[in-house]
């Protein structure tokens, strides 16, 4: 039921980008006049699409596991991590439109906890690789200028398999995947540094459903615009 | 501008969405779980299982109900509880004897395994003589009818709805194996405890099981243990970080590490088996083969707890259930095959030719008419499984083909037995 639930919200969001970026292509009544205008007064239709760019973006951060966790009761002497060092690496195609596609992969930690049962020592590590298609957008599009605060935000969302990873310490080494499907959403803000690279903070939430992991995390990144035609 | 706003729209909208609803169905009683019966004798036992007819409440629990006594052995003492099986919406209820010393009172809940309903229920048990009701003090006199009243509650409420219940007819007598599936039913049907537990087990027969059958894995380090699934996953296990196949951990990582999403450990299957010895009144188990792999060690657990049962004096089959070629393959390994009784899912030639003296086809199948009464002219016995659906099993216990069915709905099984007229 949660899970159904929440792979319905990652469609929502999906819908929501889309229609956000159905709106942005359609323009206002003074926008449609100034356009009209324009076009008249050029001689030549240019009905050439473009440009298009292939970004490529990385980054890291810090992670906080954001969901309940639970740890057993056997466990002594508890020490308990929901701090994480994440990173990230998101291939996107910039086309002449608002809504940007693309893939994202990384890894970031989820939790950790420690402890004794009976003097043995235990340690039982859980983090996440996440396999996501992602949809993103510029707050602003077509308008203001190049330094406006909304043309350099962006929002993302994405869905896609989390491959869990688990390892546990005690009396032996057991390491185990397991997938999920997930979602994210993120929200960034790129500032330019020259002219085929730009960095950008972002914030995002990562939630594996199935197996119920959810982090949140900030991330430094750095966008490179790899190629354009 | 607009933007702006609606991306924040948007975000509120995911936030409302993801709010995780939890459905749970606590249980409103607490069992006293009183050794001995107390006022409810022998005789007060005996005449109060029957089919009643149901006059307020019919509306929530159906025109008629299957109340049955069972009982739990703890050590040296024994707990006595009252089913009350209904044919609506998987409806049952759990009673046991109040200590009220002025009337023969019971106290417990009732619940709907099709939802989250659940609420607190008490009876009392009256005589309805010459015309007239009053409370029941152990005797019945030629004419006398059986009258069980009280209030039920639900969720929000205490005791506040009136229902009563008189005597009709007595059960159904005919025998008929009942039996509950994962140790008594499912986890995700909200019962007061986790499948294939031990504490499961012990609440089979008070869900209408006579008999249980349970789901047998290896850990790493080869010891049979009571799991469903092929992997640790959050559908039965509380959270805590492990994940993957069962049989990667060893019974030392699984004992420390794992609870079952009500708080048990996961059982290994000599514990299960040495609770239906000891504790139950069940006379049926099926040991439904989950692993691939030697069935040695299972077979020898089998073997001492049938030789346990014997010596207890108890009426009790333990049988390997055979649901694939690959256990088959596994049963066909065996160095001895002495003493392993054995059940096949598979079809009636290849039961035959393993010598199985039961056979269990999958209910989808159908009636399956013939090929049930070949197999019983040939002494077999013959269960079905795993049905749910209570348009079929009451069409299947009327066309009284089979010997059984497994069920994650026992109470709705006992219902449709019980109440079945020969």
């Amino acid at each position: 039921m949660i899970y159904r639930r929440l792979q319905t919200t990652s469609w929502v969001v999906l819908l929501l980008l889309l229609s956000l970026a159905v709106q942005a292509q359609r323009p206002s009544s003074a926008r449609r006049q100034r356009r009209l205008q324009a076009i008249e007064a050029d001689t030549l239709t240019d009905t050439r699409r473009g440009p298009y760019t292939v970004v490529v973006t990385a980054g890291g951060g810090l992670s906080y596991y954001s969901t309940h966790l639970g740890v057993p009761a056997a466990i002594e002497q508890t020490r308990l991590s929901r701090f994480g060092t994440p990173s990230s690496l998101r291939v996107m195609w910039y086309p002449d439109h608002r809504l940007r596609v693309g893939l994202e992969t990384g890894w970031t930690t989820m939790y950790s906890y420690r402890g004794q049962v009976a003097g043995e020592n235990t340690h039982v590590y859980v983090s996440a690789v996440p396999i996501l298609v992602v949809f993103s957008m510029p707050l602003g599009w077509l308008t203001g200028t190049d330094r406006s605060i909304a043309r350099r935000m962006a929002i993302t969302a994405g869905t896609g398999l989390y491959v869990n990873h688990s390892r546990l310490d005690y009396l032996g080494t057991v390491m185990t995947n397991t997938n999920s499907l997930g979602w994210m959403a993120a929200a960034s803000y790129t500032y330019p540094i020259g002219r085929r690279f730009r960095i950008a903070g972002e914030l995002k939430w990562f939630d594996a459903v199935a197996v119920e992991n959810a982090a949140f995390t900030a991330e430094l990144q750095l966008v490179w615009r790899a190629f354009s035609w | 501008m607009k933007p702006v706003i609606y991306s924040l729209l948007g975000l509120l909208l995911v936030a409302s969405l993801s709010c995780r609803k939890t459905y749970e169905a606590l249980v409103p009683y607490d069992f006293t779980n009183l050794p001995g019966s107390g006022q409810f004798g022998t005789a007060v036992r005996a005449v109060t299982n029957g089919v009643y007819t149901v006059s307020n409440g019919a509306s929530e629990f159906g025109d008629q109900v299957a109340l049955k006594w069972t009982y739990l052995h703890n050590g040296a003492d024994t707990s006595y509880y009252l089913s009350v099986f209904t044919g609506k919406d998987a409806a049952y209820f759990n009673l046991e004897g109040t200590s009220q010393t002025d009337s023969l009172v019971l106290g417990g809940y009732w619940r709907k395994l099709v939802n989250d309903q659940i609420g607190l229920a008490q009876l009392t048990l009256r005589v309805k003589h010459q015309g007239k009701l009053q409370l029941y003090k152990g005797q019945l006199a030629p004419g006398d009818t059986m009258v069980i009243d009280g209030l039920y509650g639900d969720k929000n409420s205490k005791l506040s709805h009136p229902i009563t219940l008189t005597y009709n007819r007595p059960l159904n007598s005919r025998p008929f194996s009942i039996m509950a599936h994962r140790s008594g039913g499912r986890t995700s049907d909200l019962l007061p405890a986790s499948e294939n537990s031990v504490e499961i087990i012990k609440l089979a027969s008070r869900l209408g099981a006579t008999g249980i059958e349970v789901d047998v894995r290896y850990t790493k380090d080869g010891v049979p243990i009571l799991y469903h699934d092929n992997t640790l996953n959050l559908r039965l296990i509380q959270k805590n970080g492990l994940m993957g196949p069962v049989e990667d951990y060893t019974y030392q990582q699984l004992s420390t590490f794992v609870r079952l999403i009500n708080g048990e450990k996961i059982p290994t299957l000599e514990e299960a088996l040495e609770t239906v010895v000891n504790n139950t009144a069940l006379n049926f188990v099926w040991l439904d083969t989950k692993y691939i792999g030697p069935m040695d060690k299972v077979q020898a657990i089998q073997q001492k707890y049938r030789q346990k049962a014997l010596q207890a004096g108890r009426d009790l089959r333990i049988i390997i259930g055979l649901p694939s070629t690959e256990a088959v393959d596994s049963y066909k390994a065996l160095a001895n095959k002495e003493n392993t009784p054995i059940l096949c899912e598979l079809d009636t030639a290849l039961t035959r030719s393993l010598g199985a003296r039961i056979w269990a086809p999958r209910w989808t199948l159908g009636p399956q008419t013939a090929e049930v009464q070949a197999m019983k002219a040939a002494g077999l016995t013959v269960f079905v499984w795993t049905l749910d659906e209570p348009e079929f099993i009451r069409e299947f216990i009327g066309q009284n083909q089979f010997d059984g069915i497994l069920s994650n709905y026992s109470p709705v099984v006992a219902f449709y037995h019980y109440t079945e007229q020969p």
